[in-house]
């Protein structure tokens, strides 16, 4: 359905480009540099220690609206969760990977 | 409303859970350890691994003493005696794995305690994998595995074929993940349910041969017919068993495709009963499959290549049974689990002695191999052994794998079934002409290069290979001993 609309649409609309309409869009200013900018790659490891306890929270948060329901339990579950989370921080941490190099 | 706030304790059976927590602990510590010890830890990781494997099978042993089918999580988790069995595969193949790897990642001077870490997660998810009844857990347990494998195809850092590798079946891996969840996503909202028994009664219901039902049906197949690298979903494997490094693509063509299959046989068996739909899909792949990899692996010049396309072939085999699991439904799957066995054992073999000869020789081609029986007389015999069983030749192993195979197509009669054997029965030859392209070299060629130096067999990697030629030839020899976990291997179906 997705492929269809984009064909219709390429098919019905009119394709006048000009030099001006072909330039990069980057927020109405004037691009500068080629498009295969570099970026660094030690943003990565911290992009990716973010998403590992983005998602923890994600799981956190459901179960501590709920705490008193879920009882002991739940507290321990949630402890052997964030434990074996801490434990891959540690790791990064051991292995250097959070210093800023 | 208040009957939904409620929360009882899922009842939870230690027992039954015991296996995957040894794993899950052992692969902690080893964590752990490396966290607090470094480098100087790196020498006990294979040992804790290895250790940790074996002590992973003392719970399944007194499990399968006490007997009883357990099912945890409505359902969705049950210990029944195929579980079992396979649990006790996948724990025997790693360790066997780990034997493989030991000297491997050490001289490589690859990471060590997260290689081990990585497999023994890999491992963890296919034991689950043998015990989901679900829908969702057998995705959790399917991405459990292949996430872990994914990384360690690419182990080899600095090399850009094992790169390679890793990224192809990453992708491959995730595509393949994509279809099967639109598949279950489409079950899901025919049945209402995603437990497998509930799945099988709603579907003999509505008669289950709805156009949505079949779609959603053939693609959570052919999402788990690319991890078992049926064609025409092998494009991945030969590529990335050739740049991986050797012992991991040993995991992949055995753990990882005894998983997938492990994954179909109980889709197949408990899930979906329209075998109508299911059975000329298989009889396709089945045929494609044994056709194609042989094909193909008649043109090889690359041990490691020649053997993944083996295993290609032997996944054909291995889908056989499927073919007629509507008529012959224990035959079938008592034919699959013996194969899965015995395949596991001579190919973790073939491997062991391609790991062995590379060592030395440093090279992965086949002429590598050439006059190997002047110079380790020993290693040519055992994977002459190993050959004779993947090829199907008594007294070996894998001859048995075959009967099996015949059994249930006899069983299950009819021009279908008897077709499909003769396509067993041409592979067969077929693939006899490849595997005896690599015995000439062994026995007939000249020494390659000239370099008659002895191979030094490392402890570890002459235990890996000892281990799994005792049990091919005394699977050959013994045909009883592995019929009867083929036997035993029986799915509870919960209620049908």
């Amino acid at each position: 359905m997705a492929g269809g609309m984009l064909t219709i649409a390429r098919i019905l609309r009119p394709q006048r480009p000009t030099r001006q309409k072909l330039i990069a869009y980057e927020s109405g200013v004037d691009p500068v540099g080629g498009e295969w900018a570099q970026s660094q790659i030690r943003y990565y490891v911290f992009a990716v220690l973010f998403v590992l306890f983005d998602v923890e929270a994600v799981f956190i948060f459901p179960w501590a609206t709920r705490l008193e329901v879920y009882g002991l339990f739940g507290l321990v579950e949630m402890a052997i969760f964030i434990f074996i989370l801490v434990l891959g921080l540690f790791y990064a941490w051991r292995k250097g990977v959070l210093r800023w190099v | 409303m208040e009957a939904l706030l409620a929360f009882t304790r899922p009842p939870l059976d230690w027992h039954a859970l015991a296996p995957e927590l040894t794993l899950l602990a052992v692969g902690t510590i080893l964590t752990l350890v490396d966290i607090i010890w470094d480098e100087k830890s790196k020498q006990v990781m294979p040992t804790l691994a290895g250790v940790g494997l074996l002590a992973g099978l003392v719970p399944i042993l007194t499990l399968a003493l006490d007997g009883t089918d357990r099912a945890m999580f409505g359902g969705a988790y049950m210990v029944d005696d195929f579980a079992l069995v396979m649990k006790a595969l996948f724990l025997i193949v790693g360790y066997i794995i780990v034997l493989m790897s030991v000297d491997y990642i050490r001289d490589g001077d690859y990471y060590e305690n997260e290689y081990y870490t990585l497999m023994l997660t890999s491992l963890l998810g296919m034991l689950m994998m043998a015990s989901s009844r679900d829908l969702i857990s057998v995705f959790v347990a399917l991405e459990l595995l292949s996430i872990p494998a994914y990384m360690m195809a690419a182990w080899r850092k600095g090399g850009r074929r094992s790169n390679e590798a890793g990224l192809k079946y990453y992708l491959m891996g995730v595509f393949a993940s994509a279809i099967m969840l639109y598949g279950m996503s489409l079950i899901y909202g025919l049945t209402g349910s995603t437990s497998f028994s509930s799945i099988a009664s709603a579907m003999a219901l509505n008669d289950g041969v709805t156009a949505m039902s079949i779609l959603g049906v053939l693609f959570v197949l052919i999402g788990f017919a690319f991890k078992v690298s049926a064609v025409p979903f092998h494009n991945w494997a030969p590529d990335t068993y050739e740049g991986a490094p050797t012992p991991v693509t040993a995991f992949l063509a055995v753990a990882s495709k005894a998983a997938g299959m492990v994954a179909l046989i109980q889709l197949v068996f408990v899930a979906f009963d329209n075998h109508e739909v299911i059975q000329p899909f298989f009889w396709l792949i089945a045929a494609l499959t044994m056709t194609v990899g042989n094909l193909i692996a008649l043109r090889q010049t690359n041990i490691v290549r020649l053997l993944a396309y083996s295993g290609i072939a032997q996944g054909g085999f291995m889908l056989v049974p499927f073919a007629v699991a509507g008529q012959a439904s224990e035959r079938a799957l008592q034919a699959i689990v013996i194969y899965l066995i015995i395949y596991a054992f001579m190919n973790l073999g073939a491997f062991s002695v391609v790991l062995a000869v590379s060592r030395k020789t440093r090279s992965g081609e086949l002429e590598s191999f050439g006059g190997l029986f002047q110079y380790a007389p020993g290693l040519a015999v055992a994977m002459t052994i190993f050959l004779a069983a993947l090829a199907g030749i008594p007294p070996a192993g894998g001859w048995f794998a075959k009967f099996g195979l015949f059994r249930a197509l006899l069983d299950a009669g009819g021009a279908w079934a008897a077709t499909l054997g003769v396509v067993v029965a041409i592979n067969t030859v077929i693939a006899f002409a490849y595997y005896a392209r690599v015995l000439g070299q062994m026995w007939f060629q000249p020494i390659h290069e000239g370099d008659e130096r002895p191979i030094k067999l490392t402890s570890a990697l002459g235990s890996a290979l000892v281990i799994a030629l005792v049990a091919t030839m005394a699977f050959g020899i013994l045909p009883g001993l592995v019929g009867h976990f083929g036997e035993v291997a029986v799915l509870s179906t919960l209620g049908r």
